[in-house]
């Protein structure tokens, strides 16, 4: 099936992890045909992943980006624009948790690590980069939920929540940019073995038994799988398909 | 992007109309490289859209099938099976609605009727084609939900009430499958220029299907056709019970 997607832009946050979902992302739709801006907080990692997409054939430039400064945010925009001149494709990617423990033993500081990198990062990123999507009357948007937030999960309630937010987000702001052509979608991915877990200080056990575990067999989300769903959801292939959450989780 | 769905075999129900769901699903299927058993209860319908996909160089036979009976299901499948050998994808595309109407002015008649076509149906030709693909391991279910077994419409309690029981057979078996290799999902379409609409009074179609036609606000056969053979595409097997809303 031709996606159509030669030749767009894509923006993805949180593409500097080797084993990530972004990066995942960023080699399908590369793979596709599109050139990539690749977002980082660790921009050794952002080079990485933009000279494996230049390795496919397409363009690509690193940026460095931390998604909760909006200063950041419209500097690396204005510079992606600078390069390729539009932004078709926008993933929203990057996100961390806190380790899981009770509500009542939380702080306010990782409340404000949950909320301010996946739901306030998101909307950060997404208004820099919206104008010239409704400008051009086109564009896609894809960001970053979990099954966490469809569902919440016993001792992750504020990731949860933040995500939650991710979901209801995508699907009013799909609302409101529809007459302009633009799709906006979220997926809620099951657990991956990425460096989510290390990021997000889960006990050390979790990631090595637990992870590894669901890792072997076969019973994770890999990067691969969440850039596949990405590229069908940045295509006009799926022109209809607007303010959805896919959840990409198996049976999880 | 490839699917990976070269050569294998769907069988669509619902494929007779000319300007149907099913007829979209069926050559996007087949543009993709898929072989078509088309399923209807207009064999004519059917043989039609057969005939214009076997002409793009894949292979197809329409089969009879009115999916509220599951001995002619049983044919239709078997008939279907002798051809090809096997069926890798089922799409539960027939169904349809008796004209909308208060609840308490519907019969227990026309509730059957709705529940028949859209639920009991589904499960006939699910039940009928699903035993192979146990047995192979392998296999892609898409059902057709509707927006309105999600939302639900005024008028409409039966046949939501059906198109709802659609989504969570899908959650359900998918959860029951999984192991065996099979993914089961669902699609919830929203308003088409099908066929569906044409035994509602005219006042009703002419204002609000007509209308979101004009303003373009209503989902092509083609449309459902892509997320279809997404689905039932194995590189979207981590996608599995859901619901799509298109």
């Amino acid at each position: 099936m031709d996606l159509g997607l030669k030749d767009k832009v894509a923006l993805i946050t949180g593409a500097g992890s080797q084993i990530g979902f972004g990066k995942g992302m960023a080699m399908t739709l590369a793979k596709e045909g599109c050139d990539i801006v690749v977002c980082d907080m660790d921009m050794e990692g952002a080079e990485k992943t933009a000279a494996d997409v230049r390795g496919l054939g397409r363009k690509a430039i690193a940026l460095k980006m931390d998604i909760t400064s909006t200063a950041e945010v419209k500097e690396g925009v204005a510079a992606a624009l600078k390069e390729f001149g539009k932004i078709d494709i926008l993933i929203n990617n990057a996100g961390v948790g806190t380790q899981p423990k009770p509500f009542v033993d939380t702080t306010e500081d990782e409340w404000d690590t949950n909320i301010n990198i996946n739901l306030r990062g998101t909307m950060i990123v997404t208004q820099a980069v919206l104008p010239q999507m409704i400008e051009r009357k086109s564009g896609k948007i894809v960001s970053m939920s979990s099954t966490a937030g469809l569902s919440g999960m016993s001792t992750g309630g504020v990731y949860g929540a933040a995500k939650a937010g991710v979901t209801l987000f995508t699907n009013a702001l799909s609302k409101e940019v529809d007459e302009y052509g633009i799709n906006v979608n979220c997926m809620a991915p099951g657990l991956g073995a990425t460096n989510f877990h290390k990021a997000s200080n889960f006990p050390q056990e979790y990631v090595d038994k637990f992870v590894k575990e669901m890792a072997a067999s076969g019973r994770t989300t890999t990067p691969e799988e969440l850039g596949i769903v990405a590229a069908f959801l940045c295509s006009d292939v799926s022109r209809k398909i607007t303010g959805q959450c896919i959840r990409v989780a198996g049976l999880m | 992007m490839d699917l990976g769905l070269k050569g294998k075999v769907a069988l669509v129900t619902g494929a007779g109309s000319q300007r149907g769901f099913g007829r979209g699903i069926v050559q996007v299927l087949a543009k993709e490289g898929c072989d078509i058993a088309a399923c209807d209860i207009d064999i004519n319908g059917a043989e039609q859209t057969a005939a214009e996909i076997a002409q793009t160089g894949v292979r197809a036979i329409a089969v009879k099938a009115d999916i509220t009976n599951s001995a002619e299901v049983k044919d239709a499948v078997k008939k279907a099976l002798d051809e090809f050998g096997r069926i890798d994808i089922l799409v539960n595309n027939a169904g349809g609605s008796t004209p909308p109407q208060s609840f308490v002015d519907t019969t227990e008649e026309e509730w059957a009727k709705d529940i028949n076509l859209n639920l009991i149906g589904m499960t006939h030709c699910t039940r009928a084609v699903l035993p192979q693909m146990i047995e192979r391991g392998s296999g892609s279910i898409v059902n057709i939900s509707s927006i309105g077994g999600i939302m639900g419409t005024p008028g409409g309690t039966a046949y939501t009430s059906a198109k709802a029981g659609v989504i969570i057979f899908t959650r359900s078996l998918a959860q029951e499958t999984a192991n065996a290799g099979i993914s089961v999902n669902c699609i919830a379409p929203s308003l088409g220029n099908t066929a569906f609409y044409d035994e509602f009074p005219k006042e009703f179609t002419d204002s609000f299907v007509g209308k979101a036609v004009e303003a373009g606000r209503f989902v092509t056969p083609e449309d459902i056709g892509n997320a279809v053979a997404f689905l039932a595409s194995d590189i979207s097997n981590r996608i599995m019970g859901q619901c799509l809303n298109v």
